[in-house]
């Protein structure tokens, strides 16, 4: 038992969170907005760090420098699909998880070609033609992929990708929890720190252990992946439910710490809060991800101390 | 990265499983009832782990256990408390006296008390909590006068009232928590080792939901304690305390019963399961995912113990996780069994088990600390700038 990431894939991180800090940090998301080709900075960056010859599905250690690199994407809104670009094809297609009823994607147009899945295995394409993104302030970067031509994708790269969004969701969370610690140890109203307050006190320990909580969960699952593969499918969705909980329940704490500036572009747990929510709603929100898990883990079982169905 | 705790964990698992069905029927519910053989048979089965060298197998050799390591002691705490406790009331010399014997007691003490725990001849109680003296232990008023000079030569007087103290009215030893001479606060609290059938203690029984035996008052009234009765130093109890807390909180696996009761429901309510409402079903899913997490954040405060570390915050962590998911649990398997969900029994769901699930996991978020005790440690720790 073990539950720590291997060195090696914490030094990937440490690389990439230096890297991306270089470029700005969560500033990089907010130019990015305004400018959308400053995400193509993003690109040289991923080559010098090596991330672009991660392959996650080799070896569990390029999972888990995968997966951490993409908790450091995370940390910073990093305006790119890291999760997908990781786990890509031969022809260097990104591979991603897309809604049933519309393919809908994240900065599609960064590239050409996607393969793309539901997350049900019922469908999977190639697809391409990336039309206008939505330009709304929840999904600046969403487009729809027009062209699709049915293919068959690993559907373990498709379990792959959303394993790897959960990683980049939980490295947001815990950026959303120390952006809330920062602010409540230096905002004072009343003539002290409002940290000195039990009900914020309170609050930012629940949102610490709901993240403490998935990075177990997200280490977990990692090995369920690496061990099994596709056949984590359930695990994966139960880490994704899980993310996704977590994000609705620690962006709202972490706002309401801030008072209004949890809401104001100026502040980063505001663009955090934002830029983070086409991963939560794509390919599907909490309610469809839940029915999803509850029919994996029918069909499939859970893994854990007992088996389901077992009698007294 | 590797969450298998390997084959021997698996093996000690079946092995545990196997005796606990061996020697319990489908019925049992825990040594908490009205009917005095749970109890007793609860005392049979701590004898017999104790000869089979599985009631002690994560205590060092030298003090006569297995000397297996803090997984085995994992493991033997999950299927216990999956399995509602089948050691009764004993779990809590097994799991922090006899570790706080090791750490402060002399070798006097550790002789007597540590081979009586070891067989699983004896329950132990904890004298903490006080009337005034709750999550604010510190402020305990208990006090012990000492007799024969200021360091009780020849013995002490404690007089004071406990409360919330689980099985005193089965204990044969009490642990308790006694205020020597003027300090204040932790200054002056020190820890006395007291049979219960001293002249002077009266246990009154809490009616409460738990059920019986679980809360009591104990009033101690001139009760004489022997010179050698003090464990560790005078005025040392707090950090006697703060070991035995911290193995308390990780002591008890809530999640595993939370687990075993969760895979058992959509048996027990066959062929109908698929019929409840898709709402409940993926309340059930939620609630397997909430049961994993706590489990994964008790693990990692396992592992940090395994690597010498004091994992305080951790351990809250895991405390809070835990015991909302105890709760969590009974809602989601009351819901599921609806009306039905008031019998209790060996005619009702489960023999009874979701009912009296439900009824302990009410006090989870107080027992052992309240969970509020525990934000304010996760807190203080984010605000000075630990990871939690």
């Amino acid at each position: 038992m073990n539950p720590v990431l291997p060195e090696e894939a914490v030094q990937v991180a440490d690389a990439a969170r230096r890297a991306f800090a270089d470029l700005g940090g969560v500033e990089l998301a907010r130019h990015s907005e305004i400018d959308p080709k400053q995400r193509e900075k993003i690109v040289a960056v991923l080559s010098q760090l090596g991330l672009d010859a991660l392959d996650p599905r080799t070896d569990p250690i390029s999972l888990a420098a995968a997966a951490a690199s993409c908790a450091e994407a995370g940390r910073v809104a990093l305006p790119y699909p890291l999760a997908a670009s990781l786990v890509r094809d031969l022809d260097g297609r990104p591979t991603v998880a897309v809604p049933n009823s519309q393919v809908r994607v994240d900065h599609a147009d960064l590239f050409p070609q996607w393969r793309v899945g539901t997350l049900d295995g019922g469908a999977s394409f190639v697809a391409s033609g990336a039309g206008q993104a939505l330009g709304t302030r929840l999904g600046p970067f969403v487009s729809s992929l027009n062209d699709l031509r049915p293919t068959e994708v690993n559907f373990g790269d498709i379990v792959c990708q959303q394993l790897l969004v959960s990683w980049t969701l939980l490295g947001a969370l815990e950026n959303a929890v120390s952006l809330a610690t920062f602010h409540v140890n230096s905002r004072i109203q009343f003539g002290k720190p409002i940290a000195t307050f039990q009900a914020v006190q309170f609050q930012l320990a629940d949102a610490a252990v709901i993240v403490a909580g998935l990075r177990e969960l997200a280490g977990f699952t990692l090995w369920r992946f690496s061990s099994v593969g596709e056949a984590a499918r359930a695990d994966v969705i139960a880490l994704r439910l899980h993310a996704l909980e977590s994000a609705r329940a620690v962006f709202r704490t972490c706002q309401q710490l801030h008072g209004a500036a949890g809401v104001c572009d100026e502040y980063d747990i505001s663009i955090l809060t934002r830029m983070m929510q086409p991963a939560l709603r794509l390919p599907a929100g909490i309610e469809q991800t839940a029915e999803l898990l509850t029919d994996a883990v029918t069909m499939d079982g859970f893994v854990g101390l007992f088996p389901l169905g077992g009698k007294v | 990265m590797d969450f298998d705790l390997g084959d021997g964990a698996a093996d000690l698992r079946l092995r545990l499983r196997g005796l606990i069905q061996e020697n319990f029927g489908p019925n049992f519910l825990g040594a908490f009832t009205t009917n005095p053989s749970d109890l007793e048979d609860t005392n049979n089965f701590c004898r017999l782990l104790a000869s089979e060298g599985l009631l002690t197998l994560a205590w060092p050799k030298e003090f006569g256990g297995g000397g297996g390591s803090l997984w085995d002691q994992t493991v033997v705490r999950e299927e216990m408390w999956a399995h509602h406790e089948p050691r009764g009331a004993q779990y809590m010399g097994l799991n922090w006296v006899g570790p706080a014997l090791m750490a402060y007691g002399s070798d006097a003490q550790k002789a007597f008390h540590l081979p009586l725990i070891a067989a699983g001849d004896v329950i132990w109680c904890q004298g903490f909590s006080e009337p005034e003296a709750g999550s604010d232990l510190a402020s305990l008023r208990t006090r012990a006068e000492p007799v024969g000079g200021a360091y009780g030569d020849e013995g002490w007087i404690i007089n004071g009232q406990k409360i919330w103290t689980s099985y005193a009215g089965m204990a044969q030893w009490c642990i308790i928590a006694a205020r020597v001479g003027g300090g204040e606060r932790h200054e002056g609290i020190t820890m006395f080792l007291v049979p219960m059938d001293s002249p002077g203690i009266e246990v009154r029984p809490i009616r409460s939901m738990l059920g019986p035996h679980h809360l009591n008052e104990v009033f101690f009234n001139d009760v004489f304690a022997t010179p050698d009765s003090v464990l560790g130093e005078i005025g040392g109890g707090w950090s006697v305390i703060k070991t035995a807390l911290a193995h308390e909180r990780v002591g008890i696996a809530r999640y595993a019963r939370c687990e075993r009761l969760l895979s058992l429901i959509g048996a027990e309510l066959a062929p109908h399961w698929q019929d409840l409402p898709a709402n409940l079903h993926t309340a059930w899913v939620r609630a397997l995912v909430q049961v994993r997490v706590a489990r994964l954040l008790a693990y990692r405060t396992v592992h940090a113990q395994e690597r010498g570390e004091v994992p305080d915050v951790a351990a809250s962590a895991a405390r809070i996780a835990v015991t909302q998911c105890d709760q969590l649990v009974a809602e989601v398997l009351f819901s599921a069994l609806d009306h039905r969900s008031l019998e209790a029994g060996s005619n009702a769901p489960l023999r009874g088990a979701v009912e009296d699930h439900w009824r302990y996991a009410q006090a989870a978020t107080v027992a052992s600390g309240t969970i509020e005790v525990q934000r304010m440690i996760v807190a203080k720790a984010l605000l000075r700038g630990e990871s939690v």
